[in-house]
C-alpha cells in the first residue's frame, strides 16, 4: 500500500499578511468609505473653484468685451483721434490701476495707451480676439488679459493686469490644496475607525464561532444591546446554535431511549428464548416462548419506527416534502378511522370541524400526530366518555387542531414533561402504548412551526379532562 | 410463479427464498445488483423481490430505472431498511410497485407478492365483483347479499372492495391502511381490526357461512369455500 | 508658514525662454504720466474742490520722491473726484 500523499505546504509568502488585509471586508468598506469621503471632497472644490476663480475670469472678460465695444463706437463716431482721447481718459480715471490699452497705428506707431509695444501673443492665440500676454510693470513681469481688435488700419488692445486676480486665485488652489491634504488625511483616519469598528462588532462573533468550532457549545453569541446589524446576526447565529443544541440533544434522547426502553423488551424476550432453551423438554413451551419473542421483536420494531419517525420530523427534512393541501378531510377521515374505536368501547367521539383549512405541511405526519392525540384522548377516557376533535384556522396565530377527552386529565406537573420520549405518567402506566405518542406529535408541531400544549379541557369540571392543542404556525 | 430475489444478507435471502418456495413459488437469487441485472434482464420472472441496497455498484433503485427504461414491466417489490418516507416515495418513482421496510414478518411479505402477482389488469375495469352469493355493484356502489341490500358507508365499501378484489389472498392489515387509507403510520391501537369487525358485523351477520375470514398471524381474507 | 506658489511665475518661466524677445512694458506707472495726469487734472473745472485738490497734491508729492505709482493712483483719484458732479 502506497503511503497517502503529504499535503504539500506551500512556503509562507511574506505578501501574505498583506494580501490578507487587501482582502478583508473592512478593507474594502474602508476604501468605500475614503473614496466616497474624497469624492465628495473634491467635489466641494470643483464647486467652490468654479464659482469663484471661474467667475472672476468671466467678470474680467465682460468688463473687457464692454470696454472694447465702447472704444469701437467712439471710432465710428470720431476715428482715432476720439479712440485715442478715450483711452487717455480712461486711463486717467483708472484708480485700481489695471486698465492697458494700446493704440497702433498703421505703421506700428503707438498713438495712445500704456504699454510701449505690441505682445507677440496679442492677437495669435486659438481664442480668436483673446489672448493671455505678460507685461512689464515697474520691472515686474505681470500676466495680463488681452482682447485685440482692427479698427480699419489701426490696432487696439484693450487689457487688464490680472495679477490681483491671479493672486486670489492661487491663493484659493492654496486653500483647496490644503483642504485635500486635511480630507485625505481625514478620509485615511476615517477608513482605519470604520475598519477598526467593523472588526470590533464582528469580534465576539468570531469568538464565539472558534470557540464552538473548538467545541463549547455552550457559547452564545453576546448581544451588544444596540439591537442593529450585527446584533440580529448574534441573534441569528444564537437562535441556530440552539437549534443544533436541541438537535444534539435529541440524539442524546435517542439513545438514552435506546438505552431505556429498547433494552428492557430486548433483555426480556433473550431471557424468555434463553429459558425454553433449557426447559427444551416440553415442546408446547418451546413453541409459545419462540411467539412471544417474536411478539417482542415486534414491538422493539415498532417503537423503533416511531422514534425514527419522530427523528424524522425533528431533523425538519420531511420540510422539503410539504405540500399544500385542505385538512378539514384529513382531520375528518382521522375521525372516522378512531371513532369505530370510540364506537366499540362505548365512547362517543365527535368533530367540530369548519369547511376548510388550507395547509402547507406534510398530511401523512399531520394525520398521524392527530391520530395518536386521538388514540391518547380515547384511552384515558372512561367509557361512556366523549373525545372531541375541533379545529379552526386563525388569521393571526395559525391553525389549532384540539383534541378534549373527558377523562382525568393530566396534573400539571406532568404536564412539561409529557412531551418527553418515553415518558409516562404514573396514571397511565397499566395501559399500552410506547410514550413515544406525544413527542411525535410535538415533533410534527415543530416542524410546522407550531407547538404542542396541554390543558384542561374543562377547567373546573371533575374530572377536568385532558385538552390537547396542536398548534400550527402559518406556513 | 418463478421470482427473482435479489438480496445481499445471506440470512434473510434464505429465509426469504425457503418461505416462497414452500408457498409454491420458483426462486432465483442473485446476491448483488450486477448480477439481480444481468438475470432479470435476461430471463422472464413474474416479479422481482429487490432489496433497496445492494453492493455491486447497481443499487435496487439503479436496477429498476434500467428495466424500465428497457420496456420491462415486471412486478417489483422493494425491501428495504430505510424507512424514510422519502426513500419509499424514491422507491415507488423509480418504478417499484410496493415498498416493504425491514424488519417484516413473512406472512406481510408473501401477501404483498401475491397481491402484486395478482393486480387487477388495467385495461378491464370490472364493474362488479362477485364472492359466493355476496355481490358488489362498483357503479351504483351497493352490495347485495343473498339478493338483500346490506347498508355500507363509504370506507366499509373501499374496505370491503379491496378484499373483494384480492379474493383467495391474505390481505394484511398494513396493506389495508396502506390502501384503503392511505396512511403510511402505526396507528397505535388495533383499528384495522375494528373496522375489519365492523364490517364483518354487516357482511357475515345472520348468515350461516361466513366469508371475512381472519389468518392468524397475518391478516384477513375473503373467500367463499371456509 | 504655508508655502507661496506663484502661479504666474511658474507659467512665465517658460514663455520668456520661448519667445526669447523683451516682455511689453506698462508706461503708465512712470513719472512722465505722472505729469500727463497733472496737466489733465488742472484742465478739469472741479479741480479746486476738495477733495480733488488736495489729492493731486498728495500724488505730485508721492511722484517727485520717486513713487510714481502710488503718486500716479492718488492722481487718478482726483481726477475722478474732480469729475464727479458736486
Amino acid at each position: 500500500m502506497t503511503p497517502p500523499p503529504i499535503p504539500q505546504e506551500d512556503l509562507p509568502n511574506p505578501w501574505d499578511p498583506l494580501l490578507r488585509f487587501l482582502r478583508s471586508a473592512g478593507f474594502r468598506f474602508a476604501l468605500l468609505f475614503a473614496v466616497v469621503f474624497s469624492s465628495a471632497a473634491a467635489g466641494f472644490a470643483f464647486v467652490l473653484w468654479f464659482a469663484t476663480a471661474g467667475s472672476l475670469d468671466r467678470q474680467t472678460d465682460a468688463a473687457l468685451r464692454t470696454d472694447a465695444l465702447g472704444l469701437m463706437e467712439r471710432w465710428r463716431e470720431g476715428g482715432p483721434g476720439a479712440v485715442s482721447d478715450a483711452i487717455a481718459e480712461r486711463l486717467a480715471a483708472d484708480v485700481e490701476n489695471h486698465a492697458i490699452y494700446l493704440l497702433l497705428d498703421p505703421r506700428g506707431v503707438r498713438v495712445a495707451g500704456n504699454l510701449d509695444r505690441w505682445p507677440a501673443a496679442a492677437g495669435q492665440g486659438p481664442d480668436g480676439p483673446w489672448s493671455f500676454a505678460f507685461v512689464a510693470r515697474e520691472g515686474i513681469s505681470v500676466e495680463a488679459r488681452l482682447y485685440t481688435m482692427n479698427l480699419g488700419e489701426y490696432r487696439l488692445i484693450a487689457g487688464r493686469d490680472i495679477e490681483e486676480k491671479q493672486r486670489l486665485r492661487d491663493t484659493l488652489a492654496e486653500g483647496i490644496a490644503w483642504s485635500s491634504a486635511a480630507a485625505s488625511i481625514f478620509a485615511l483616519v476615517g477608513a482605519a475607525v470604520l475598519r477598526r469598528a467593523l472588526a470590533n462588532r464582528l469580534r465576539p462573533a468570531t469568538r464565539t464561532a472558534e470557540a464552538i468550532a473548538a467545541g463549547d457549545l455552550s457559547r452564545r453569541v453576546p448581544s451588544s444591546g444596540l439591537e442593529d446589524e450585527f446584533d440580529r446576526l448574534g441573534e441569528s447565529m444564537n437562535a441556530m446554535l440552539d437549534r443544533i443544541d436541541r438537535l444534539m440533544e435529541g440524539v442524546r434522547g435517542v439513545s438514552d431511549s435506546i438505552a431505556h426502553d429498547l433494552r428492557t423488551p430486548i433483555a426480556r424476550a433473550r431471557a424468555k428464548l434463553e429459558e425454553a432453551l433449557a426447559d427444551t423438554a416440553e415442546p408446547g413451551a418451546l413453541r409459545a416462548a419462540i411467539e412471544q419473542a417474536i411478539a417482542d421483536l415486534d414491538h422493539i420494531t415498532r417503537v423503533f419506527g416511531a422514534l425514527l419517525r419522530i427523528a424524522e420530523a425533528e431533523a425538519g427534512a420531511r420540510r422539503a416534502a410539504f405540500a399544500s393541501f385542505d385538512l378539514a378531510p384529513v382531520l375528518a377521515d382521522v375521525a372516522e378511522f378512531y371513532g369505530v374505536v370510540a364506537e366499540s368501547r362505548g365512547q362517543a367521539l365527535v368533530t367540530e370541524l369548519p369547511d376548510r383549512i388550507d395547509l402547507v405541511g406534510d398530511r401523512d405526519l399531520l394525520a398521524q400526530a392527530v391520530g395518536n392525540l386521538i388514540d391518547n384522548a380515547l384511552k384515558f377516557t372512561p367509557p361512556g366518555g366523549r373525545v372531541l376533535l375541533s379545529a379552526r384556522s386563525l388569521p393571526r396565530e395559525g391553525i389549532e387542531i384540539a383534541v378534549a377527552d373527558s377523562g382525568p386529565g393530566l396534573p400539571i406537573e406532568d404536564r412539561a414533561r409529557a412531551g418527553e420520549r418515553f415518558f409516562r405518567a404514573d396514571a397511565s402506566r397499566g395501559t399500552p402504548g410506547s410514550g413515544l405518542g406525544l413527542s411525535l406529535v410535538r415533533a410534527v408541531a415543530h416542524l410546522h412551526g407550531g407547538d404542542l400544549v396541554l390543558g384542561d379541557a374543562e377547567p373546573g369540571r371533575l374530572p377536568p379532562g385532558l385538552r390537547a392543542t396542536l398548534r400550527l404556525g402559518i406556513a | 410463479m418463478r421470482i427473482l430475489l435479489v438480496e445481499d444478507d445471506a440470512e434473510v435471502a434464505r429465509f426469504v427464498r425457503r418461505g416462497l418456495q414452500e408457498a409454491g413459488h420458483t426462486v432465483e437469487h442473485a446476491a448483488n445488483g450486477r448480477d439481480g441485472l444481468f438475470l432479470a434482464a435476461s430471463e422472464q420472472f413474474d416479479m422481482l423481490v429487490l432489496d433497496r441496497m445492494l453492493p455491486g455498484g447497481v443499487d435496487g433503485v439503479r436496477l429498476v430505472e434500467t428495466l424500465r427504461a428497457q420496456g420491462n414491466r415486471t412486478p417489483v417489490l422493494f425491501l428495504s431498511a430505510l424507512s424514510a418516507v422519502d426513500e419509499r416515495v424514491k422507491g415507488l418513482k423509480a418504478g417499484g410497485d410496493d415498498y416493504l421496510v425491514k424488519p417484516f414478518a413473512f406472512a406481510e411479505l408473501l401477501a404483498r407478492v401475491e397481491a402484486l402477482a395478482r393486480r387487477p389488469t388495467v385495461d378491464a375495469p370490472a364493474t362488479r365483483l362477485k364472492i359466493a352469493d355476496l355481490e358488489m355493484d362498483l357503479l351504483s356502489r351497493t352490495v347485495t347479499r343473498g339478493g338483500k341490500r346490506i347498508e355500507i358507508q363509504p370506507r366499509e365499501f373501499r374496505l370491503l372492495e379491496h378484499l373483494m378484489r384480492h379474493a383467495g389472498q391474505v390481505v394484511t392489515r398494513t396493506m389495508l391502511l396502506e390502501k384503503v387509507w392511505d396512511y403510511h403510520f402505526d396507528p397505535q391501537t388495533n383499528v384495522i381490526d375494528v373496522h375489519v369487525s365492523r364490517l364483518r358485523q354487516k357482511v357475515d351477520k345472520g348468515f350461516d357461512k361466513p366469508l371475512i375470514h381472519t389468518v392468524r398471524n397475518a391478516g384477513y381474507m375473503i373467500r367463499a369455500e371456509p | 508658514m504655508p508655502i507661496r506658489l506663484p502661479l504666474s511665475v511658474m507659467l512665465a518661466a517658460p514663455l520668456l525662454i520661448a519667445t526669447g524677445e523683451p516682455i511689453p512694458r506698462i508706461t503708465s506707472d512712470s513719472q512722465e504720466y505722472c505729469t500727463e495726469l497733472v496737466g489733465r487734472l488742472a484742465r478739469l473745472p472741479g479741480a479746486g474742490g476738495e477733495p480733488a485738490r488736495s489729492l493731486g497734491a498728495d500724488g505730485m508729492r508721492l511722484c517727485e520722491e520717486g513713487q510714481p505709482r502710488a503718486g500716479v493712483a492718488k492722481l487718478r483719484r482726483a481726477i475722478r473726484a474732480a469729475q464727479a458732479p458736486p
